[in-house]
């Protein structure tokens, strides 16, 4: 399954948030969007899981959903977005109940996600009793569970702390080379993006707009031991990135 | 009625500690005078318009109340001097503590001039209570236990010779309340002055069976009423109340009960009336409501003290005040003529 | 501090301890104080430190009688009523009207509230009309109340329905506006359907909201009690204390009143424990 963004533009009122955002997210590829704060990605990816709709263009789905995926467009979210009054179970259960799954099959799917995402052991927890990086990983079971083809990850890891985000940056990593999902991965975090990026959208600030694609061909598998040769792309981001992110910074200081 | 609880209460607390305030040498003495919004307070109020008070040295100040029960609670607190309500359990309890006593006769019930009637619901006169006999197994309004119209019910069945149990006693706290449950038949009877009771037999809902003064003879309605304080240290102010009130008394039989004043004074005394009865009316409209159904006010205070006694021996019967309550705990019979 | 430890390993014990010049105090102490500490026995203390001082100045006339009866003399009307059964009587008159009141009150309000939460044409069309009609006192309007339900229950009943509906509306509906929208926004990206983001998250994300507006809307029952039974009442908690009223019987006055703060902290120590038991996922 593909999906193909095509001159999307969105603005509110008067204010140009996103200017004519055009990329293709292949099967099996993870796409970061990266760009400054306020420069919209948080929005495209909620045209691209069809949570809000944009002003022009459209986002298109090709090809069908693998067999067994309930939820094709799946969403993780920065702050977990857990209900704090279901346990970790009844947070994976939830997804599953609207489609008929009970009882057993649920059971078995609940059994392997969190094996999967080694929360085997916390099955009967609540939220509150959680640490923020197993929270993430709950949320990731939950999306799991729906045995998602493409999953929207919103800054998943912007919430934690930076040794959590580094194990659940190696967890997804482990994760995808298993599963080989495609992903739309929003971050700010140039880090992340060149860890976990196939291709890495760079939006300009407000109005966003596609400043530059970045193909990275290393396998992700590799790419913890090979940081070294990452840093040039690493910097490269970041100079098309510092203009924007200073000038950006300006604006909002300018808006307060 | 909570709010009367809250100012009662509040009334109370203020009272403990402003116990000794009136003083015993000035001869000219402010004295705070209880008013319901009622024609049968109207001797305080012509006695104040005509001067009869400042003759006696006194200032009036009215205080007004909505129920007789708070202004029984503000005068045993001293926060009021005078007023004139019916005997009620709550009065009683208040004598018996020693807060209050009765030092005169205001509202009775004579042979020759109108008094209360026993009212029924239209329902209730179509499916046959036509007379004061029928009123058994009937919804009765009250407003409260120990109010005159529980005492006037209860009359009725043992002067009619059903068991008292027979009546169905129906409490409402007040009279608004009460006359709107009988239009809507929602009771059965109710027993009320007659300047009410003509208002509301003119309208299709209510039908009048009988009168009060057929079961309680010569019935004091109502009494003048002043704290102990005031009773034991300064009775002289007490006598002078009485004689300012008393002229109050005689002007208003004179223009509204035996009607043997001239029109254009009449008049004057409905406006004066006017002042604090019917005030949301103009008086054109006021005018007949207040002559209406006037009924007498005892020359000169007198007390019927056997209608008392009846009264007390009521209450007794019905637990409504401790046993030991006696009438000379409620009365102090040394102001006016008794009889 | 700091320094001091780093420093003195190195130098070995030859140097001597600091000695403080004259006139040197320690920094005072500012900290402190600002802190609760649980004294769960002060509360009862304090409450029988109350009645036994009544008590004593009852007994030595420093209470007039007339002011307030002895914590005593209440007791004994209490008992009076204990006795003679009537007890259970005003009570099971009081619970009735109290329960049915208070629990359809709170079903239509609950329900009142999800709407205007949920429907934005139900929040144009009532939220104001519920504005309005909230601060009507309800005891205004008893004298219509009786042409309108009657003087037997229905008018009892209605008085704490609409006493108690209001406050529930306004608790649910503040609670509907309060839930995560990150949440509900989960539940759409999950495709969940509208019905199962209403029950799963919507509803107990409001139930705070909605438990903490059973609190308030249980007392103003039980204050619109007296109020309810003014119309037509033979028992009933409210009706003796009217009657105590009429009668200037304070002790069984005083003694009614407490009966109905007893029943006020029965009930908040039960919405307690619902709270517990239905929120026990809060932090």
């Amino acid at each position: 399954m593909e999906l193909m963004i095509e001159n999307v533009s969105h603005h509110y009122g008067e204010t140009h948030v996103l200017e004519d955002i055009s990329f293709t997210l292949k099967d099996g590829e993870i796409i970061c969007i990266i760009g400054p704060s306020g420069c919209g990605k948080s929005t495209l990816l909620r045209f691209i899981g069809g949570l809000e709709q944009p002003t022009s263009g459209q986002v298109l789905i090709a090809g069908e959903a693998p067999s067994g995926s309930l939820n094709p467009l799946t969403y993780i979210f920065q702050d977990f977005a857990l209900l704090p009054w279901r346990t970790v179970e009844g947070n994976v259960s939830l997804v599953l109940e609207d489609h008929g799954i009970h009882g057993s099959r649920a059971n078995a799917i609940i059994n392997d996600v969190l094996a999967r995402t080694k929360l085997a052991d916390f099955r009967k927890a609540l939220p509150r009793q959680l640490s923020g990086g197993m929270k993430q990983r709950v949320a990731i079971a939950r999306a799991l569970a729906v045995n998602p083809a493409v999953m929207l990850m919103d800054e998943p890891l912007s919430a934690l702390d930076s040794q959590t985000r580094e194990l659940l940056l190696d967890d997804l990593v482990e994760l995808w080379s298993r599963e080989k999902f495609s992903a739309c991965y929003v971050t700010h975090n140039l880090a992340e993006a060149v860890r976990l990026g196939h291709k890495i959208v760079v939006l300009s600030r407000r109005p966003g707009r596609v400043r530059q694609i970045v193909e990275i061909d290393m396998p992700l598998g590799e790419r913890f031991e090979r940081m070294g040769e990452l840093e040039e792309t690493q910097r490269h981001l970041w100079n098309l990135m510092r203009e924007e992110a200073r000038a950006a910074d300006m604006e909002l200081a300018d808006v307060a | 009625m909570t709010s009367t609880i809250i100012h009662s209460l509040a009334a109370i607390t203020l009272a403990s500690g402003v116990a000794l305030t009136a003083p015993a040498n000035a001869q000219e003495d402010t004295v705070q005078i209880g008013l319901l919004s009622l024609t049968s307070h109207a001797p305080s109020i012509i006695a104040e318009a005509k001067g009869y008070f400042e003759e006696e040295g006194i200032t009036a100040e009215f205080v007004s109340f909505q129920a007789a029960q708070p202004m029984a609670v503000a005068i045993a607190s001293g926060d009021v001097d005078f007023g004139v309500t019916a005997i009620t359990g709550g009065l009683i309890s208040l004598a018996e503590r020693g807060a209050v006593k009765v030092i005169g006769g205001a509202l009775q019930e004579t042979p020759e001039i109108e008094g209360q009637k026993i009212l029924v619901s239209r329902q209730a006169h179509e499916d046959g209570v036509t007379t004061p006999a029928d009123l058994a197994g009937r919804r009765f309004g009250i407003t409260t236990a120990g109010s005159s119209f529980h005492y006037m019910a209860h009359k009725i069945a043992d002067a009619e010779g059903f068991d008292r149990s027979e009546l169905s006693l129906v409490t409402l706290n007040s009279v608004p309340a009460v006359i709107a449950s009988l239009r809507s038949g929602q009771i059965d009877a109710w027993s009320i002055v007659p300047n009410i009771a003509g208002g509301l037999t003119r309208g299709e809902d209510v039908v009048e069976i009988g009168v009060i003064a057929d079961y309680v003879e010569d019935y004091q309605v109502t009494t003048v009423f002043t704290s102990t304080d005031i009773v034991e240290n300064n009775p002289e102010l007490a006598e002078r109340f009485l004689a300012g009130f008393s002229k109050g008394v005689a002007d208003y039989n004179a223009a509204l009960v035996d009607k043997t004043m001239s029109e254009e004074e009449t008049a004057e005394i409905v406006a004066m009336i006017h002042e604090y009865v019917y005030t949301d009316r103009p008086l054109e409209d006021a005018d007949p409501a207040i002559r209406a159904g006037a009924m007498r006010i005892n020359e000169n205070a007198r007390l019927n003290l056997g209608s008392v006694e009846d009264q007390m021996e009521w209450f007794k019967s019905e637990d409504l005040v401790p046993a030991e309550a006696t009438v000379e705990n409620l009365v102090d019979t040394s102001f006016v003529e008794t009889f | 501090m700091s320094l001091d430890t780093t420093h003195a390993p190195v130098t070995s014990a030859a140097v001597p301890r600091p000695v403080a010049p004259s006139g040197a105090r320690p920094v005072p102490f500012r900290g402190g104080g600002f802190r609760h500490k649980p004294l769960g026995f002060v509360g009862p203390l304090v409450f029988v430190a109350l009645i036994a001082l009544w008590e004593l100045g009852s007994r030595t006339g420093f209470i007039s009688p007339i002011a307030l009866p002895a914590p005593s003399e209440a007791f004994a009307a209490f008992m009076d009523l204990v006795q003679t059964g009537m007890l259970w009587t005003h009570l099971e008159a009081s619970l009735y009207r109290l329960v049915v009141g208070w629990t359809f009150g709170s079903l239509l309000g609950v329900s009142v509230g999800l709407a205007i939460g949920l429907f934005s044409f139900v929040r144009a069309g009532f939220l104001p009309l519920v504005s309005a009609l909230f601060p009507i006192p309800k005891i205004a309007l008893l004298p219509l109340f009786i042409v309108w339900f009657g003087i037997g229950e229905g008018s009892k009943v209605a008085t704490i329905l609409f006493g108690t509906f209001f406050p529930t509306v306004i608790a649910t509906y503040g609670g509907v506006d309060n839930v995560d929208r990150n949440l509900i926004r989960m539940g759409q990206s999950f495709g969940l359907s509208w019905l199962s983001i209403v029950r799963k998250i919507i509803i107990p994300g409001a139930l705070p909201a909605i438990l903490s507006g059973f609190r308030i809307s249980a007392s103003i029952a039980i204050v619109l009690l007296v109020a309810a039974e003014m119309i037509g009442a033979e028992f009933g908690i409210g009706a003796y204390i009217l009657m105590a009223g009429a009668l200037f019987a304070t002790d069984q006055l005083i003694c009614g009143v407490a009966m109905l703060s007893i029943l006020g902290l029965t009930i908040s120590f039960f919405i307690g424990k619902a709270e517990k038991y239905f929120l026990n996922w809060r932090t």
